[in-house]
Parts: structure tokens; C-alpha cells; sequence
């Protein structure tokens, strides 16, 4: 596939960019502030290649979104939330409940959902980085748009409330749970990175190429890179694990106020 | 033969009872497998304190805040040679360790390094307390288990999770405390 290789040719460059530049992030005296230097990455990259990282996995997306699968049907069948084919504003709404599969679902787990239900893939088919890359194109239709998620349907009440008893759990061989990070500690940094919490707009940034990383983290990624280091094994993908913290933690900065990043994000 | 089936049919009965579980735990519980198995054992093998402070939302009711206490000081080990205060340089390195002590994640340390959070409160000059005996003690209590001071603290048990010894931590106690030690000299 084309975009595919471009991706990566491209990626390769960057990738050295980025460790030059995590060097200087390190090495100085005084650290330097992750957002401006997260800014400042950003420009150079824009500078050098005239494209951001995070535009290449949305347009990769876009060629899978429109590929055929094995029923013959690509993905302007499913409903995304606001009906077949929309696309605007829908990642804005998500995890919402859906009466197709009778179940609540973030953005990954949907579009894992509809290749199998619309398109005829089987589970083993589906690689997790096409998942991405699609979920990278579709959210970018709701760039910079006001987080809309409110947990009306019982299903959702239901899932939002699993997802605070699972926001307060502590366990694990560190005793921590999100919240004793992302709500007492809040405006605090762990080493040099500060954290936020819900009502500050926690998770308005995915899906997001971290260029420290060299990588695209959607939230799903984002939330198991949390579990992980915090030694608890990172549950496995489009779980109600996900879609319940996504929904609690959405739900949250929705009531606050809170609008999404220019998405894809790019950040460190 | 009898007697056995009604045995059985009362351990099945106590079995039910003592298992039975809130549809919204029950809820929780699949949510947990649906995370796969791995997963789902770390987050439901919770030992006593961390289910009671996930409960209460990390704030502990008044009356029981002195039996948790007492639970978790019953779970500190101490060094088998009695010293409590061990090798600052090693101490350094369990502290500096991520995998170990892992402390500047939350602690400012030693005062040229700048790479440290700011959850906790800075134990940079920590020494100016001197090396009294409760001092010693209580610094070492406190990295072994800090819960056996403040429940449900955000510093997690690091001893009572094996990922420093009693030694290691008697280290630790010294890189804090020890006057030659880089936290306490500028
Ligand atoms: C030990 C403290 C700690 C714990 C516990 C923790 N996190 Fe984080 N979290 C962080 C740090 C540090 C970052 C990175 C902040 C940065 O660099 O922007 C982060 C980042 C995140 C982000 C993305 C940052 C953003 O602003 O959108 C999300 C989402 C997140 N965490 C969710 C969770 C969830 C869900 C849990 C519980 C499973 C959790 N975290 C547990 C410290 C923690
Ligand atoms: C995840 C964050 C975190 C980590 C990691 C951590 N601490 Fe703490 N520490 C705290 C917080 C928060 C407090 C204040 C609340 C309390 O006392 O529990 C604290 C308190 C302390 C205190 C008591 C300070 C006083 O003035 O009495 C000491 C001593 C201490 N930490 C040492 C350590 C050492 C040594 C390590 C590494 C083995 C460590 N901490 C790792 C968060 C952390």
C-alpha cells in the first residue's frame, strides 16, 4: 500500500529529528516546558516535511475507510453515532450505546465492531494498526470540537459508573489508581510530566503522535500505557475497560466545559 | 453417607452466601475479565488496605483509620542485624532505581537533579532532622510501608511489595539522614 511505505520512509526521518531533539530535552540544566518544547518539535517537523506525522495515519485511514471488505462493503455503511456515513462530529459523542450490537462503544471498539458486522472481516483479520489509523480519520472530523459526551441511556449510566469504580480502584504491586494520580495530584508532575484530571480536560487529545515515542497513541493506547506503568497488564483492546474509563473520563471534562485538541494531536 | 451429603449440601449453602455478590460487583467482575486474564487477576487479587481505600475513595472514616494503621505497621519487616539506618551510596542507587525505590518520580533528592516530580513534599536537606532514634525509625517505617502513616497515601508500600529488602531500605534511610550523603550537602 502506498501511504503505508511513505509512512514509514517519512517516520524514519523523523524519528532522528525527535532524538536529537529528546537529547536536548534531557541534557539541559533547566527542563525545558514539555508544551513548548512538544510546540516547538511540532514546527520542525512541519517545517522540514510540510505534513505532521499524525495527518499521515489519517490518510492511511481514509484509504482503509474506503476499502472494500470481504461483504463488499466499505465503511460508509456503519453508524458511527449520527447515522451511515456521518462523520463530523461523531468522535465528539463517543462511547455512546449502539442498538445494532446492543452494546456501549468507544470509537476503536465501533469501528472493530462494524468490519466485522459490516464489512465480514473475522477478529484475526483486523490488524490493531488499521483500527488506529481509521480511528486517527474518523476523529479528525471532530478537530477542536466541544466534548459532547453525557451518559443518558441506562446502558451508558451503567458504564459510566463502572468506569468511576474502576477510576478509584488501587491495585497492583504499586497500589495506584488513576484517580489518586489524575485527581488528588492533579497540577503536579510525576518526574518531569504534569498531569491532569478529568475536569481539567484529561484525554481531549487523542488520538495523538508522541514524538518522543515515535508513535500514534489513540486513547485505548494511551490508557493501557497508564496501566502499564503502573504494573498492572494492560487490558486487552476495545475491553469494556477502555470503553468505561474513556466514558467517565469524556463525560467529565464534558461537564467542565472542555473541548478537543486540533486532532490527531501531536505531543510528546 | 448421610451425614456427608449434608455436609456438603451445608458447605455448598456457605459456599453461596459467602460468594454472593452485588449485581454491580458482578458487573465490575466481567468488566475485569473482558480485560483479559492477566489483567483481571492483578485487579482482583486487592489485598485489604487497597480495597478499603478503593472503597472509600481514599479517605478512610475516622473509626477505622486506627486499626488500618495497626495492619499496616504489623506488615513492616525490619533488617535481621536490628540497623536501621544502612549505606547511604547504596541507598542512592535504590532511590534513583525506577524499577526500586523509583522516588525522584514524586521526590526532589539530591539538589542538581532536576528531573523529579512534585507529588510529594521534596526531601531535599531531609538530614536537618538529625539521627535520633525516632527519626531512624519513623523514616524507616515510612518508605517501608508509608501507609502505615498516612492511609491511602499516593507513595505506595515499596517494602511491603518486596520491590526494595529491609537492608535496601535501611539504605534508603540513610541516604536521607546520613550528613555525607549528597541530599544533605550542597
Ligand atoms: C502514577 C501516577 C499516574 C497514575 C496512577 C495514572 N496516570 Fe495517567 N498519566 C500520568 C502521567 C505522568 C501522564 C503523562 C502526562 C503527560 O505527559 O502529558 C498521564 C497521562 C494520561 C492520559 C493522557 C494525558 C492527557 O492529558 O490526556 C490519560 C488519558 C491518562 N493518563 C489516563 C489514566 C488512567 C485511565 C489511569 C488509570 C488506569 C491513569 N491514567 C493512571 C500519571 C498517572
Ligand atoms: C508515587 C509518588 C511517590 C513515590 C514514588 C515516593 N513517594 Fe514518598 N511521598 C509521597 C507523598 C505524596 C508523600 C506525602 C504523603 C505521605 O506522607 O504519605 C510522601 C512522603 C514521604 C516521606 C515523609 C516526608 C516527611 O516529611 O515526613 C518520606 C520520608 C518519603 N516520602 C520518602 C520516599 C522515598 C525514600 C521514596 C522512594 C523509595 C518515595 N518516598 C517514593 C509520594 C511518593
Amino acid at each position: 500500500m502506498r501511504t503505508h511505505k511513505n509512512r514509514f520512509t517519512v517516520l524514519g526521518l523523523l524519528a532522528l529529528g525527535a532524538l536529537v531533539g529528546l537529547m536536548a530535552y534531557t541534557q539541559q540544566a533547566k527542563p525545558l516546558d514539555p508544551f513548548e518544547e512538544a510546540m516547538r518539535q511540532r514546527q520542525m517537523y512541519l517545517e522540514t516535511f510540510g505534513i505532521l506525522p499524525g495527518e499521515l495515519f489519517a490518510e492511511e485511514g481514509k484509504e482503509l475507510f474506503f476499502r472494500k471488505g470481504p461483504s463488499g462493503k466499505t465503511l460508509e455503511e456503519c453508524d458511527f453515532g449520527k447515522g451511515k456515513g456521518v462523520l463530523e462530529g461523531v468522535y465528539a459523542i463517543l462511547p455512546k450505546y449502539f442498538l445494532d450490537s446492543r452494546r456501549v462503544e468507544d470509537l476503536e471498539s465501533r469501528v472493530y465492531t462494524c468490519m466485522q458486522t459490516v464489512q465480514g472481516f473475522k477478529p484475526a483479520e483486523i490488524e490493531r494498526d488499521e483500527v488506529k489509523a481509521i480511528t486517527t480519520y474518523i476523529a479528525s472530523f471532530s478537530s477542536k470540537a466541544k466534548i459532547q459526551v453525557a451518559p443518558k441511556h441506562p446502558a451508558e449510566l451503567a458504564m459510566y459508573n463502572l468506569g468511576r469504580e474502576l477510576w478509584y480502584t488501587r491495585a497492583g504491586a504499586r497500589d495506584m489508581s488513576c484517580a489518586v494520580c489524575h485527581d488528588q495530584y492533579a497540577g503536579q508532575r510525576v518526574r518531569l510530566s504534569p498531569v491532569r484530571s478529568p475536569k481539567q480536560g484529561l484525554g481531549n487529545e487523542w488520538p495523538a503522535y508522541r514524538f518522543e515515542e515515535d508513535k500514534l497513541y489513540t486513547m485505548e493506547d494511551r490508557i493501557n500505557f497508564c496501566y502499564e506503568s503502573i504494573a498492572i497488564p494492560k487490558p486487552e483492546f476495545y475491553s469494556d475497560v477502555h470503553i468505561a474509563l474513556t466514558l467517565y473520563m469524556l463525560a467529565e471534562a464534558a461537564k467542565a466545559g472542555h473541548s478537543f485538541e486540533e486532532l490527531p494531536f501531536f505531543t510528546r | 453417607m448421610k451425614r456427608l451429603a449434608v455436609m456438603v449440601a451445608g458447605l455448598v449453602l456457605l459456599g453461596l452466601g459467602l460468594s454472593q455478590v452485588s449485581p454491580f460487583r458482578a458487573r465490575l467482575e466481567a468488566v475485569l475479565h473482558q480485560g483479559g486474564h492477566e489483567f483481571a487477576q492483578v485487579m482482583l487479587s486487592q489485598d485489604k488496605g487497597q480495597a478499603l481505600c478503593s472503597q472509600y475513595r481514599d479517605k478512610l472514616p475516622a473509626d477505622l483509620i486506627p486499626g488500618f494503621l495497626a495492619e499496616q505497621k504489623a506488615l513492616i519487616k525490619y533488617p535481621q542485624s536490628g540497623k536501621l539506618l544502612g549505606d547511604w551510596k547504596n541507598g542512592e542507587k535504590v532511590f534513583t532505581d525506577p524499577k526500586r525505590g523509583n522516588c525522584y518520580a514524586c521526590h526532589a533528592g539530591v539538589a542538581s537533579e532536576v528531573a523529579h516530580g512534585t507529588m510529594g513534599p521534596p526531601l531535599t536537606d531531609y538530614g536537618q532532622r538529625g539521627t535520633l532514634e525516632a527519626v531512624v525509625r519513623y523514616t524507616y517505617e515510612k518508605i517501608y510501608n508509608a501507609w502505615a502513616y498516612v492511609p491511602c497515601s499516593l507513595m505506595y508500600r515499596g517494602g511491603v511489595h518486596g520491590l526494595f529488602t529491609p537492608e535496601e531500605t535501611a539504605d534508603l534511610v540513610a541516604f536521607l539522614l546520613d550528613p555525607n550523603s549528597p541530599i544533605n550537602r550542597r
